[in-house]
């Protein structure tokens, strides 16, 4: 119950931030961001025709009615439609997250849980050969360029220069093999690079640990190398790595992968989001911004609830 | 029981070939926001809209000049001998396909009104329609009737239902171009119900009475099913134009005599990157259709002329070396008082011999090799090859890259590195427009321009980059134009002094002697005396040198044996529905 209340009364005290965030987004949408008239246009426009574009897009209202329909659209939950494809937002978001979902999250699991396993067999032998090797392997997945690391694996398993047995575009997923089929090679080549960065950044988190003193007294005790990595390093370093990882949610939910969607086929919400951006298709735009700030602050309130979990003295006030 | 097995394994095999469905992976390197007629204003939109919705006309398939052939339309229009009406009787029986939309979810039978609904819209401001260019100023009382508020209920002087399965249109003056504008997506029909049931979302849910109905649409993949309902339509071959020595290779003649369309699905893959629709199309259980990219064009090609596939490639695909219907140019806005018009006259005599200087220090098979693979070669101008207008006399000086020429015109017109202008060459921010802009740099340096005074104006998009030259904002304008038609009226009206920009003249160039030369051809039915009003044109333009132009890319398109089609890329929508795959 108490953690209830405390979820609610953090919301309330975030939705000045919600606002917030929404006014800056818009100003910034407004007077910052692309014109959408002329991707609206004709061959041969006139005059008129741009102000008719430019009213039906609500361009020729006075910026604060503009974000008063805004406000509106945030209450309602209702954005309206796309200015470029003419779909209902909601419908878009609905049709394409889930699929970004189906990728990411496999990619966030997974690539988390062997990252958190090389680093702390990296930090369990620090400065050995396999605290070097695991390093080194970080390292190029830091390094190599993320298209390529994609293109390599297109190569490898998708292309009949390789080994041929997946699929290298598309997405017609009927059930959990078909779904395995179109998933594998976009999660492998994405947790390759994931690890990279992930295994540095827990590496150090976990050498922290490793180093204090009550680590020590279990080795001294006697303790099992797999309990005192788990139990002891493990589970007292988890307050930066679920930070990490419950942070990524909001990006994961609402941006998804440009890179994958584009050198996949996949129809997720990163490519939809990255022309609407670029095209400044404000309908959507809005609706991300705000589905964004939201998820961002559920995350932050559960991020809360979790270090709770892991760790008995933090308590939710 | 190996007997019984064995029947049971033939069993299977009869039971999976019969129920096998025909099934054409394309794919495209853009992909179409929208699949409503009115918005259909790209080549990969009006692809997938004349594939479900119908157009009054069409391209006859293989026909080489363009031909036009009826397609809902039961014949060629009756012109009355004023050129001003169009009388169109459209083919009886003919049904949209089943949608919710209709009563009773059942398709209703296509009508004359449902072409004059259809093109009334582009006279709605609330459907954000691109195409009424084609047709505003030309149809009688059409702009009348936006201005008074689109109310489909009243009706349009020059645009009548006459009965049931005719259409009359009535013009303000003759355009001869009209029957052209009823081939395209922006003319197609869609039923009033159908667009009062999804409202915006027709854009996506299209439902005409073509061949093909939307299977499924998403920002990677479109999916047309057989249309089952569709008319009975034949393949013909003499009628398409077919040419044994052009078409034989790709096995077409055995279409003859077959009921359209052939195949029971086409998947539309729209694939920017060029290396994944590679490795896509070469995996084999994938795409059919796609084009070499540059990157593999060495790998791929084993003579660049004639063109043709290395063995290893030949074997698996067919390849076809295609023009595009487009040219590319870089105009002068010549409302910019540095390059182009100035109140001063003698400055503007300079700025004409600035823009010929230009002109000279242009590259073109630099250009071509950097760009295009060295595959093609520039023309004159703007009208290219094989369209009415071309002159093959034309002086190849216009293309030609002569920087002492350029150097001594400068000198002659008082030229000198401290009173030339600063020049600016505009674009969108991206790596092959910066190697563009380079290249232009480096000319304009052997031509003696001072390095510090060329400058580049860059746009995060298309559409901020397409506001500063509808806003007459930017120097020069690299671009590309896609003909809608073959016909070069649509290239020259780019020239024509009423449509300056916001319009499609965005050179703003305004020759009274040129505009009044359109006006007159514009009017005039095909004929020679016309071909030489475009060719008087034409040259004015080159003399004046607004343009730097044209040049039009090779497409290199490849397909897997097993499946029949010629691709046309160009003008013709719908060729979806003459492909089968053996």
């Amino acid at each position: 119950m108490d953690t209830f209340i405390y979820s609610l009364r953090k919301f309330f005290q975030s939705i000045p931030l919600i606002f917030g965030v929404t006014l800056i987004s818009f100003v910034l949408m407004v007077y910052f961001g692309p014109d959408k008239t002329y991707d609206l246009l004709g061959k041969n426009p006139t005059q008129q025709q741009i102000e008719e574009v430019h009213h039906q897009l609500g361009y020729d209202q006075p910026f604060l009615t503009r974000y008063f329909i805004f406000f509106k659209e945030i209450i309602t939950f209702d954005f309206g439609y796309s200015d470029s494809t003419g779909e209902k937002v909601s419908s878009i978001f609905a049709r394409t997250i889930p699929v970004s979902l189906a990728v990411q999250l496999p990619i966030l699991i997974s690539g988390n849980i062997i990252s958190i396993i090389l680093a702390l067999i990296a930090a369990y032998f620090r400065g050995k050969m396999i605290d070097k090797s695991v390093m080194f392997v970080a390292v190029i997945g830091m390094s190599v360029s993320y298209l390529i690391i994609v293109i390599l694996f297109q190569i490898i398993f998708c292309s009949s220069y390789g080994l041929n047995i997946f699929p290298v575009q598309g997405w017609e997923v009927e059930s959990f093999t078909s779904y395995l089929k179109y998933v594998t090679v976009p999660v492998l080549a994405s947790v390759f690079l994931s690890i990279g960065y992930n295994t540095r950044f827990y590496r150090a988190v976990i050498v922290e640990e490793i180093t204090k003193d009550h680590v020590r007294t279990a080795r001294a005790f006697g303790t099992h190398p797999l309990k005192l990595l788990f139990k002891n390093i493990l589970k007292n370093s988890l307050i930066p790595i679920m930070t990490r990882i419950i942070i990524t949610l909001p990006f994961i939910i609402i941006a998804g992968s440009i890179v994958l969607e584009s050198y996949f086929s996949i129809p997720g919400i990163g490519l939809v989001l990255y022309d609407a951006i670029l095209t400044g298709d404000l309908p959507i735009i809005k609706a991300a911004v705000t589905w964004t700030a939201m998820i961002y602050v559920l995350s932050l309130i559960l991020t809360d609830i979790m270090y709770t979990v892991v760790d008995p003295r933090v308590t939710l006030k | 029981m190996q007997k019984k097995l064995f029947l049971l394994f033939i069993f299977c095999t009869i039971s999976t070939s019969a129920f096998a469905i025909k099934v054409f992976k394309y794919s495209v390197e853009g992909t179409p926001t929208s699949l409503d007629p009115v918005q259909s204003s790209t080549k990969y939109q009006n692809r997938i809209v004349s594939a479900i919705c119908d157009t009054l006309y069409d391209y006859k398939y293989l026909k080489i000049p363009y031909e036009l052939k009826p397609n809902l339309a039961a014949a060629l229009p009756k012109i009355s001998k004023d050129g001003l009406t169009y009388t169109i009787q459209i083919k009886k029986g003919v049904f949209f396909s089943d949608d919710p939309a209709f009563k009773g979810g059942k398709g209703r039978e296509l009508t004359a009104e449902d072409f004059v609904y259809s093109i009334k819209r582009h006279f709605d401001p609330k459907t954000l329609p691109r195409g009424a260019w084609l047709w505003q100023g030309r149809i009688k009382g059409i702009d009348d009737w936006k201005t008074a508020g689109s109310d489909y209920k009243k009706q349009v002087e020059g645009l009548k239902a006459i009965d049931k399965y005719t259409i009359q249109i009535s013009l303000v003056k003759p355009y001869p171009q009209l029957v052209y504008t009823l081939t395209k997506g922006y003319s197609a029909i869609v039923a009033k119900e159908v667009v009062e049931k999804y409202g915006p979302e027709i854009s996506i849910h299209p439902v005409g009475s073509g061949p093909w109905v939307l299977g499924s649409f998403n920002n990677q993949k479109a999916v047309l099913l057989k249309n089952k309902k569709y008319r009975e339509e034949i393949f013909d071959l003499k009628n398409e134009g077919y040419d044994e020595k052009i078409h034989g290779f790709t096995g077409i003649k055995s279409l003859q005599g077959k009921k359209l369309p052939i195949v029971d699905q086409i998947e539309i893959n729209f694939m920017e990157n060029f290396s994944m629709r590679w490795i896509s199309f070469t995996k084999g259980s994938e795409i059919q259709f796609g084009f070499i990219p540059e990157q593999q064009f060495n790998n791929v090609i084993a003579s660049r002329n004639p063109l043709s596939l290395n063995k290893e490639y030949a074997q698996k695909y067919y390849f076809l070396p295609q023009t595009e219907f487009a040219f590319r140019y870089l105009n002068f806005n010549m409302d910019d008082p540095k390059i182009g018009y100035n109140k001063d006259k003698e400055l503007e005599k300079k700025n004409k011999a600035l823009r010929i200087a230009i002109h000279k220090a242009w590259d073109w098979p630099q250009y071509i090799k950097t760009f295009f693979d060295d595959l093609g070669e520039a023309y004159p101008g703007i009208i290219s090859p094989g369209i009415d207008g071309y002159d093959p006399t034309l002086s190849k000086e216009y293309i030609t890259h002569d920087p002492e020429g350029a150097k001594k015109i400068l000198k002659d017109n008082g030229w000198t590195a401290a009173n030339l202008p600063d020049i600016t060459y505009s674009m969108v921010s991206d790596i092959r427009q910066n190697q563009m802009y380079d290249q232009f740099r480096g000319w304009l340096i052997t031509i003696g321009y001072p390095s510090s005074k060329i400058k580049k104006q860059t746009f995060a998009s298309f559409g901020d980059y397409s506001k500063a030259v509808k806003s007459r904002k930017t120097m020069t304008i690299a671009m590309a134009w896609g003909l809608d038609f073959p016909d070069s009226e649509n290239v020259l009206q780019l020239f024509y002094g009423p449509n300056s920009s916001p319009g499609s003249n965005n050179s703003n160039y305004n020759n009274p002697e040129y505009n009044a030369l359109y006006e007159k051809a514009s009017t005039m039915q095909p004929s020679k005396e016309r071909s030489e009003i475009y060719k008087k044109m034409h040259k004015l333009l080159l003399e004046d040198s607004v343009t730097i132009a044209g040049f039009s890319r090779t497409d290199l398109w490849v397909w897997h044996k097993n499946v029949i089609l010629y691709p046309v890329e160009n003008v013709l929508g719908n060729y979806f529905k003459y492909v089968d795959i053996k």
